[in-house]
């Protein structure tokens, strides 16, 4: 019977069913066939009222949505540019780390390809690198700062493993930093032979860029200085954040008139809407699977094919690229974390690496088909066929792939800053 | 009109919120005070964001989804798939509108209170409208595609 339901609750999904109502139906079934009283569902999702650090999501969100809108992207570019440009790879490097920087910030959600890739996709093709190398970086780059602070999913993984939020930041420095490297070492080996145009250094034109980014320069030094020295608190930076974003965007430079304010205000918050839909709704549902033991049978189930963490965290591994494949980002962590944290404390995994390496197989689900967020965000901004997009980041797929595997078998990686 | 209204109120929770936190952390530091309902008050906006942020986003097609089968199969699946998916969805918003009806009675009849001294029910009740405009606005989509036949 409960092998029927879940057929059919998977066949909905898939006909295109929005997964918050599988979620709550799944919920439902399982505490009536408890007898559980149902209204225990809504009581559980009145618990979004309860945890004061949500806050920090619409915050995050808005302020990534509205920092899109003006033309803070462009300046970004243009900075990182003159700053590093004149390297040798210097574009791909620039696009690398503005990127990243940029997804920190607005929460991976799709945003960095559209906003800042209309700016450095034909500036990469200008200078000289392939048509195709530049689709596979950008679409790469878009989910590529996840693991920095003050990132929406390192903030929902916090939440919904009960981890400490500051420690998930500071955890992720190491590995996010690697991957932007070894991205970047790839970038210039691949374009060894390439006759890549480089910038020259002018130190007028960084003078001129950095007063250009005047307003925003300080917002990272604020966010991440006041969270990384302990000052703020995770809500407190991001209602600082919103409230720079909202006076430096809004009546300083007037990039953004005050009327399309609220239009910014909806699409963040239908984002917003979406993510604490299924958020709420699986708390019904994870409290119906601890009820029942669920982490404990899966523990039960699995021990005895696999004896060490090394073995764990392969086939944990295994497993997230094919969730990753599948589900977006915010709907696997709600689903999947409540039940893979207690498992993974049995093996000896500190719940921040599982966090770590949790987000970093995730990245690579953007890149995978036949989901893949980027591939399909990028198919559409950049106006090629999908396969196309997906051959040409498969390479960059690759190193991403390396990258994750270090990341869960060098747990120092992780832990090294936090203790 | 329902559109606006959802941006309205969105626009009103987000920029209040946005208000009263950083107040919070200006008289925290500078002045050693805190306003001792405003965390609570926050809270609650976020419950009330959450809720018409998902109905926004009902209207507007925007819920996380799978949706396999408009991109891999064929055209004539797609209205079937999209009807049932609809059609499941205001069922199970329906259900959590009457489960969250129940919940707020309850805390009505019990007279629970938050804020100090306030009827928490009067900030509960947008769970179970929320959840009914949503169910309401996936029958109206289910409607729309049918429609589209003729």
């Amino acid at each position: 019977m409960t092998l029927v339901l879940s057929i059919v609750l998977i066949v909905l999904i898939l006909l295109g069913a929005p997964l918050f109502s599988a979620i709550g139906a799944s919920a439902m079934l399982g505490f009536s066939g408890e007898g559980t009283d149902l209204s225990i569902v809504a009581i559980e999702f009145y618990g979004l009222a309860e945890t004061p650090v949500l806050l920090a999501i619409p915050l995050f969100t808005f302020a990534g949505f509205l920092l899109s809108q003006g033309g803070a992207p462009a300046r970004l570019v243009r900075l990182s540019e003159a700053a590093l440009g004149w390297l040798s790879g210097g574009l791909a490097i620039v696009s690398l780390i503005a990127c990243a920087l940029f997804t920190a910030f607005t929460g991976a959600s799709g945003v960095t390809i559209i906003a800042l890739g209309a700016v450095l996709f034909p500036a990469l093709v200008a200078s000289g690198y392939s048509e195709r190398f530049s689709l596979g970086l950008i679409t790469t780059s878009g989910s590529l700062g996840l693991l920095f602070a003050p990132s929406l999913p390192l903030i929902l993984y916090g939440i919904v493993a009960n981890v400490s939020i500051d420690d998930l930041f500071r955890a992720g420095i190491i590995p996010g930093t690697l991957m932007i490297v070894f991205l970047a070492v790839y970038s210039i080996w691949k374009n060894r032979h390439a006759a890549t145009r480089k910038g020259t250094v002018s130190v007028a034109e960084l003078k001129s860029a950095i007063f250009d980014a005047r307003y925003e320069l300080p917002l990272p030094l604020i966010v991440l200085g006041g969270i990384y020295s302990g000052f703020f608190a995770v809500s407190e930076a991001a209602a600082v954040t919103a409230v720079y974003v909202l006076v430096s965007e809004l009546l300083l430079r007037r990039e953004i008139p005050i009327r399309d304010l609220p239009g910014v205000i909806r699409e963040s918050m239908l984002l917003v809407g979406a993510i604490f839909m299924i958020l709420g709704l699986s708390l019904a549902s994870t409290s119906y699977m601890i009820g029942i033991e669920m982490p404990q049978r899966l523990f039960e189930f699995v021990s005895p094919y696999i004896a060490s963490e090394a073995g764990f965290l392969i086939v944990l591994l295994l497993f997230l690229l094919v969730v990753g494949a599948i589900l977006d980002i915010f709907s696997a962590i709600v689903l999947v974390v409540p039940l893979i944290v207690p498992v993974a404390l049995q093996y000896d995994v500190h719940p921040v690496h599982l966090g770590i390496v949790f987000l970093a197989a995730m990245e690579l689900g953007y890149l995978t088909p036949p989901v893949g967020l980027n591939l399909f965000i990028s198919s559409y901004r950049f106006n090629k066929d999908i396969a196309e997009v997906y051959s040409a980041t498969l390479p960059f797929l690759l190193v991403l792939l390396v990258c994750v595997l270090l990341i869960a078998f060098l747990p120092q990686l992780s832990l090294f800053l936090l203790f | 009109m329902g559109r606006r209204i959802e941006t309205a109120l969105m626009s009103v929770l987000l920029l209040g919120i946005v208000a009263l936190a950083t107040l919070q952390i200006i008289l925290r530091n500078f002045f050693s005070y805190a306003i001792f309902w405003a965390d609570d008050l926050i809270r609650l906006g976020v419950l009330w964001l959450a809720v018409i942020g998902a109905l926004a986003a009902s209207r507007d097609g925007r819920h996380l989804a799978i949706g396999i089968v408009p991109r891999y199969f064929p055209a004539s699946w797609h209205k079937p798939a999209a009807i049932t998916a609809a059609v499941f969805a205001a069922a199970i918003t329906a259900l959590l509108s009457w489960q969250a009806f129940r919940f707020v009675a309850d805390s009505y009849r019990f007279a629970d209170t938050v804020l100090g001294n306030l009827p928490a029910w009067a900030f509960q009740v947008v769970m179970p409208v929320g959840f009914c405009l949503m169910s309401y606005r996936f029958l109206v989509q289910a409607v729309d595609i049918i429609k589209q036949d003729q």
